[in-house]
């Protein structure tokens, strides 16, 4: 007891820090880089005030040359000249519908255009609950809506549409209920009627490259239950199709690097006809040969799997060749003076004495196999995962890029881990203390809460604390 | 002997499955590719509602870049790839790949972009211009500068695949780039003021979007060729009923991952050509109004730049049979 008193220092020369700190530890190297995200994404002043569209137009003029889509940011001075430009629109349609006369440049009587200007309220209306993500193109819905706003049978929060729209939608409603209360495409006005004025809360101006963690996780959501409007389907299936690529690239690199590794490991012999040429060839980077594997398999699964096979499997007959070699050679030499046989040797003694190191170094591989999915799934025609990482970045959609990415993180770790914590359960023999950075914080906090079932040994200053 | 027997078993158990799989080479599906140009997405539209498998053929599309499309084609990955008129006579295939269906012509959706403080095309003299090189943006741009009275010499042309153009614009590292929708657009939106200063349609028809397939494919399975053009038809008959615009949106811009208001504006931008409108084009004339003189043009600028040495003998690439032959059955 007095030992612990002294307080301990947290800098020890090659010392182990106490579960408890490391566990502190583990869990700041993951919150210090959130915070910092948090930091630039969220501090204000960092960045120029912008709007984030919710009421978007399909008009276009020359400064304005491409459609805007509902999320898109907008500077705060250039969204005061997108919203005059529809002001303008309005005026000359006004006067139009005023006083007849010819139809104002680039405007069309068409129920197609007025369609489209009222499902301009959809994405607020999905926003307060009045209509579903899918209803983007439910005319009826969409007509009853405005409606119901415009004879104020909806509580409409101010935020969500301004003063200037809420008249808009009364007075086009005005022209829209000539066609009758209900939604009906033959009696739905053709002559041009009010748009909307583009609106959208005022909020940072991040580059689009550093979105929020709050967008990023959203969209994350959004993308798993399948209602991205970017992205068709969810993202499930493209998920299995990538772990796929990584499990199979990665089961044949071991299929054939572990025995040629055992072997050379074993005998000097195979270790001198295969070892040079492995090491001479995994300094060949792996996509050099992506041509060439499409050419060779054609451009669906098999090159990209081949791609990771071959950025894989250097790495695993040399590692399992050194960690054969580590094996203590006193072990060896007694199973021969017991008279074992060769292959007797190989299976009864090599195996079983390395097995537990060459878990692991499945482990680093399989990480290893991760580090290739993307450049494999380029290859020929793209797919899993990847084709939403490629496709959305050149949209500048980083926040469904970094949605995917931090996936494609987050399953290489946790698989890492939850291998790390099987392994005293099949190699108890081996063990010395379980589990990687996890298994201390999940260790930590059942510490924390009484329930002592981990690894009790290693942590004899917390366990006393209640007694002391 | 019981033995022996299960081995033969199994030796003509092996053997038939070669011979099935043998067989099996003869009836596989034809791999075409496809890529995000507006002119081509829309055969999602028949892959989706399963129109090939209607028509009796089985087709491997394939979604590519379209520069990488063209590479697996003249890897001879593939046995059809769409592509311009133009760029077809550039890759590097030993024969020539034979066009069978114009899909479209491109009408504004190529464009030539030039960031805020550059007006028109005569503003970019020295500058810097984003553009893959030798291809369909490469042919767009040369006819800008010669409309402009300025030659290739006139700018900088930094060599950068098409679909990364609006990230080179947005850095700053050229001052225009040529791109085709959807880059177009998003380059126009993340680079505030930037402006399109020349497009396709100021010169339509210089730029037709086709399928080509290659000329031994066409021969043995011409049968098969005149099924997928039949289907080009019935997507193209769908897209230009009104009534259906919602979902062919929905279709198309899920494609290329924008929403439909975005894709929208894209109609306009490529013409697609419906039967009629397409026979005329096939006929051989001079100028951009048939496909024979739009490749024709082709074929001069890029001997005259250099993309090639010697003129090709373009009218073998072209093989207007297919369609004339489903308009007649049509009738």
């Amino acid at each position: 007891m007095a030992t612990r008193k002294q307080r301990e220092s947290w800098f020890k020369v090659r010392g182990a820090l106490n579960s408890y700190r490391s566990g502190i530890l583990t869990a700041a190297s993951f919150i210090v880089p959130f915070v910092i995200w948090c930091f630039f994404a969220y501090t204000p002043g960092l960045w120029d005030i912008s709007h984030k569209l919710d009421v978007t137009t399909d008009l276009k003029n020359d400064e304005f040359s491409t459609i805007y889509r509902v999320d898109h940011v907008m500077e705060a001075d250039r969204f005061g000249v997108f919203q005059q430009m529809v002001r303008d629109r309005n005026a000359e349609i006004l006067t139009y519908q005023q006083s007849g006369g010819d139809l104002p440049e680039g405007v069309t009587v068409s129920s197609r255009a007025n369609q489209k200007i009222i499902r301009k309220l959809h994405p607020v209306a999905v926003t307060t609950g009045w209509l579903n993500e899918s209803q983007s193109t439910d005319n009826e819905a969409i007509y009853q809506l405005w409606k119901e706003i415009a004879e104020g049978n909806k509580d409409v929060p101010e935020e969500k549409i301004s003063a200037e729209n809420l008249e808009i939608i009364k007075q086009n409603w005005a022209r829209m209920k000539v066609g009758g209360e209900i939604y009906d495409s033959a009696t739905f006005p053709k002559e041009p009627l009010l748009h909307l004025i583009p609106d959208g809360e005022r909020s940072v101006g991040r580059p689009s490259y550093l979105p929020s963690p709050g967008e990023v996780f959203t969209e994350g959501y959004k993308l798993f239950t399948g209602k991205s409007s970017l992205v068709e389907g969810s993202l499930g299936s493209r998920y299995i199709d990538s772990i796929i690529i990584v499990f199979m690239g990665f089961l044949i690199a071991c299929l054939v690097g572990l025995p040629i590794g055992l072997l050379a490991g074993t005998f000097d012999f195979f270790a001198k006809l295969f070892e040079p040429f492995v090491d001479f060839f995994r300094y060949m980077p792996a996509p050099a040969f992506g041509t060439l594997l499409v050419f060779l398999l054609g451009s669906h699964d098999a090159p990209k799997m081949a791609l990771v096979f071959l950025g894989t499997v250097c790495q695993a007959i040399l590692m399992t060749a050194n960690t054969t070699r580590q094996l203590d050679t006193g072990l060896l030499d007694a199973a021969q003076t017991l008279g074992a046989k060769k292959t007797d040797l190989v299976f009864k003694v090599v195996i079983p004495g390395i097995i537990h190191n060459l878990y692991n170094d499945l482990r680093i591989l399989l990480g290893w196999a991760w580090t290739w999915l993307v450049i494999a799934e380029l290859m020929g025609v793209k797919s899993g995962l990847t084709e939403v990482i490629d496709t959305q970045g050149r949209r500048f959609n980083f926040d469904i890029v970094y949605a995917v990415i931090l996936l494609i993180g987050l399953t290489g770790f946790v698989t890492d881990q939850i291998l790390a914590r099987l392994q005293p359960i099949l190699f108890p023999w081996a063990s010395e203390e379980p589990g990687g950075g996890i298994a201390k914080i999940t260790g930590w906090f059942s510490r924390l809460f009484g329930r002592n079932q981990v690894n009790a040994s290693a942590t004899p200053a917390i366990e006393s604390t209640p007694n002391a | 002997m019981k033995n022996t027997c299960k081995r033969l078993r199994k030796l003509l158990l092996a053997t038939s499955i070669l011979a099935l799989s043998a067989a099996g080479v003869k009836a596989e599906p034809l791999k075409i590719a496809y890529s995000d140009w507006p002119g081509w997405t829309p055969w999602e539209i028949a892959i989706k509602k399963g129109w090939f498998e209607e028509a009796g053929v089985e087709v491997d599309f394939q979604w590519m870049d379209y520069v990488g499309s063209l590479d697996a084609y003249a890897a001879g990955k593939l046995d059809g790839c769409h592509m311009t008129n133009g760029d077809a006579l550039v890759i590097g295939t030993d024969k020539p790949s034979v066009c069978i269906l114009i899909n479209d012509y491109s009408n504004g959706n190529d464009m030539f972009i030039a960031k805020e403080g550059f007006a028109d095309v005569k503003s970019l003299k020295g500058k810097k211009v984003g553009l893959e090189e030798g291809f369909v943006p490469h042919l767009l741009v040369l006819r800008a500068l010669e409309d402009n009275g300025m030659s290739e010499d006139d700018i900088e042309i930094v060599n950068t695949p098409t679909d990364q153009t609006p990230q080179v614009l947005k850095t700053g590292a050229v001052e225009a780039i040529c791109a085709w929708q959807p880059s177009s657009g998003t380059a126009l939106r993340e680079v505030p003021g930037s402006k399109a200063i020349y497009t396709s349609k100021d010169c339509p028809g210089l730029i037709y979007d086709c399928l080509f397939v290659t000329p031994e494919s066409l021969k043995e399975r011409r049968d098969d060729w005149m099924k997928v053009v039949k289907v080009w038809y019935k997507v193209v008959d769908f897209m230009k009923n009104e009534d259906n615009i919602d979902e062919v949106l929905e279709i198309l811009a899920g494609r290329v991952s924008v929403t439909p208001d975005e894709y929208e504006p894209f109609l306009a931008g490529t013409y697609i050509l419906k039967l009629d409108e397409a026979l005329p084009i096939w006929k051989e004339a001079e100028g951009l109004g048939s496909i024979y003189g739009s490749s024709k043009i082709s074929d001069d600028f890029n001997v005259k730049y250099k993309v090639y040495e010697e003129p090709k003998k373009y009218s073998s690439y072209l093989d207007p049979s297919l369609t004339a032959e489903y308009a007649e059955s049509v009738k």
